[in-house]
């Protein structure tokens, strides 16, 4: 039996978005700039999966709506454009410590050209702190930008409140919804933010495709140059088969995200009180509620989080873990240490991220092999406490004696 | 090449680990990494003498923290090492294990390989005739409150001499320095309020008196030994604390980041 719990890394596309962007690869395959029948037939199924997409997030105007190539491009845009469109007016960006890669390299871009970015420090839980945001804030701030929640530890950021502190100071704000976008709705007549990341592929659609929200009367300076589609936004022939894929995944996310949502919380719970429960020294990273349905972020005492995902790669079943030893770097994870934890600890931690086709029996076959993984390598750990090989001897001998 | 894109050989070694475990009253013991960058690896040598009355390593045994190639490097290493002369297993280098290995993804070549270097160290170990139960003691102090840089700036924004009401700290990410019994009984308490309290101490092993001892191996206090507090750092607030770690390869310290929200001193 194969075990897939990493959804936050890739999603397969739903068989239905499958279905519906066929036809667009050879029957449809038209330009929307053609003046003949099939370009005018690209144009309207363009315009049909904006207003969805639009939709998706209760948009009220389509054209607030400009598609890219995915989450990392839709990112760029909002942060270089929005920095180089507001050029005159200051030069301050705010993110989190926790921001995703892109953010976090983007931001590192922009600092090489001049701004300057404040990184607002998070609680335990990975949380931003509100009132560190309301410190950084100065007459140069021209951008915030503070994903809706954390794609690693799964903690939900105050997205609203964090709009209302950027609507008071006319500062342009800025959310990256890619990890919760498969769990959590989005309504921008709620919650007034003027530039939002969406991405295909975390709704169960193609990979390549995404697409930058900007509230009406929000500009920012395109990125990408060439033939001016988009409204000059984002310029390169449409992507129009990801594109109908995109609208199509939304549609059916529209649809069912309560129920599946739910769904994944139940699988989640069963999964951290079944970890919790069954491994000594394990701990929950991130909020204790206030996190995505479908994420899991532990730590174990004394083992380094490779090893961890080598042992379950053994059993079939693919995880995460934020340890440097898996990384290009070989740095741990920066949302972990920002959190407060030891690079030791760092080391030790594993995502489960659950979606739309993880089973109950997939959740059990973890919890059945992972306290066994988990004790053998602890066996092998010099770091391990002498009181917890004393009770694992204890476990022995009871198993043995019972 | 992926950082996991590992040999069946390695895997092999990962999975079936030879040689694991430790022996009492080691002739040579080694121990290289930190938990830093993530690998820790400890040799246990007993030694025999060959036909020739050359000193041969008769038994050896590892315990590693680490990743796959950490575990694999230390299992080969040790059947190599067995059965060799001293002089000949000192000549393992770490290449040497890679090639036995088949290879080893290029970005763990230096990090996650340095069981070469714990046998090396295990060797002298015995060479020298150091005691082998005893790990270089260090020479860290506690050290004067003066000393840290940034502390009096973050007094009342963080930084505590001393606590009335421990309400203020729920929820928060809390440093005790241990000065003794009293800051360890805080800490303890501390954690009916909050989950996270770490307490940071020059001594080797957990401190306080016995009684104090037992509570804190039980409890979630997270104890930081062999270690010094040197620098606070913020905007307004406490946001982060450096700190020394003298616990290491007897001469090269470490320091590194933590965040916390609030330091007692």
């Amino acid at each position: 039996m194969k075990v897939y719990l990493d959804y936050q890394a890739a999603k397969p596309v739903d068989t239905r978005v499958v279905d519906a962007m066929v036809p667009y690869f050879n029957d449809k395959f038209a330009n929307p700039a053609s003046l003949h029948k099939p370009g005018d037939n690209a144009t309207e199924i363009l315009q049909d999966s904006r207003k969805i997409i639009a939709d998706f997030i209760n948009a009220p105007q389509p054209s607030s709506i400009v598609f890219t190539s995915g989450a990392t491009e839709s990112n760029n845009l909002a942060l270089i454009g929005a920095a180089l469109k507001n050029e005159r007016k200051g030069n301050h960006i705010i993110i989190s410590e926790i921001e995703h890669i892109s953010i976090r390299n983007i931001s590192k871009y922009l600092e090489r050209n001049g701004f300057k970015v404040s990184r607002i420090p998070v609680d335990q839980y990975g949380m931003v702190k509100l009132e560190k945001l309301k410190h950084l804030i100065t007459d140069e701030t021209i951008l915030i930008s503070i994903s809706t929640a954390s794609n690693e530890v799964g903690t939900l950021q105050p997205i609203k409140e964090i709009s209302d502190i950027a609507l008071d100071h006319q500062i342009l704000f800025h959310t990256d919804a890619l990890a919760s976008e498969s769990v959590i709705p989005i309504d921008v007549q709620k919650t007034p933010i003027d530039l939002i990341t969406l991405s295909s592929n975390d709704i169960y659609g193609p990979k390549g495709v995404g697409a930058l929200y900007l509230k009406k009367g929000v500009r920012v300076n395109p990125i990408i140059i060439g033939g001016g589609q988009e409204k000059g936004m984002r310029s390169g022939s449409e992507n129009i088969s990801g594109i109908v894929g995109f609208s199509k995944a939304a549609e059916i996310m529209k649809n069912e995200m309560e129920d599946e949502a739910q769904y994944l919380e139940r699988l989640r719970d069963r999964l951290i009180k079944g970890v919790l429960e069954s491994i000594p020294n394990s701990y929950l990273n991130g909020h204790p509620t206030k996190r995505l349905p479908n994420n899991a972020h532990f730590r174990f005492d004394y083992i380094e989080g490779e090893s961890l995902i080598l042992s379950l790669k053994d059993q079939n079943i693919a995880a995460a873990t934020g340890s440097a030893c898996s990384s290009k770097t070989l740095e741990p994870s920066h949302t972990l240490i920002a959190m407060g934890l030891l690079h030791e600890e760092a080391h030790g931690s594993l995502l489960f991220s659950l979606g739309r086709y993880t089973k109950e029996n997939e959740i059990e076959k973890t919890l059945e092999v992972l306290p066994d993984i988990v004790k053998r390598l602890r066996l092998l750990s010099p770091l391990t406490s002498q009181e917890l090989l004393n009770y694992y001897k204890e476990i022995e001998k009871t198993n043995y004696g019972g | 090449m992926k950082s996991t894109q590992y040999s069946e050989k390695v895997l092999d070694h990962f999975r079936n680990p030879r040689n694991v475990g430790t022996i009492e009253n080691a002739d040579g013991y080694g121990k290289v990494g930190n938990p830093v960058c993530g690998d820790i690896m400890e040799m246990f040598l007993q030694i025999g003498k060959n036909e020739h009355g050359e000193d041969i390593i008769e038994d050896i045994k590892f315990r590693t923290f680490g990743c796959g190639s950490a575990v694999a490097t230390s299992s080969m290493t040790t059947e190599m090492a067995k059965g060799l002369t001293l002089d000949e297993a000192y000549k393992i280098s770490r290449n040497d294990v890679a090639d036995e290995l088949e290879g080893l993804p290029p970005i763990k070549m230096h990090c996650s390989n340095l069981a070469a270097d714990a046998l090396k160290a295990a060797i002298d170990n015995y060479r020298e005739g150091a005691n082998p139960e005893v790990e270089a003691v260090s020479s860290c102090k506690i050290t004067d409150i003066e000393d840290i840089k940034g502390l009096e700036d973050f007094l009342g924004k963080g930084v505590y001499e001393e606590v009335q009401d421990l309400n203020e700290f729920k929820e928060k990410r809390v440093l005790i320095i241990d000065r003794g019994d009293k800051s360890l009984e805080l800490a303890l308490k501390l954690t009916k309020y909050t989950g996270r309290v770490v307490v940071l101490t020059s001594a080797k092993n957990t401190p306080g008196s016995e009684e104090i001892k037992q509570q804190l191996k039980r409890s979630d206090v997270k104890i930081l030994y062999e270690s010094e507090l040197f620098e606070v750092q913020g905007t307004n607030e406490i946001e982060k604390v450096k700190i020394h770690d003298h616990d290491h390869d007897h001469d090269e310290d470490e320091e590194y980041e933590l965040y916390v929200d609030a330091v007692i001193i």
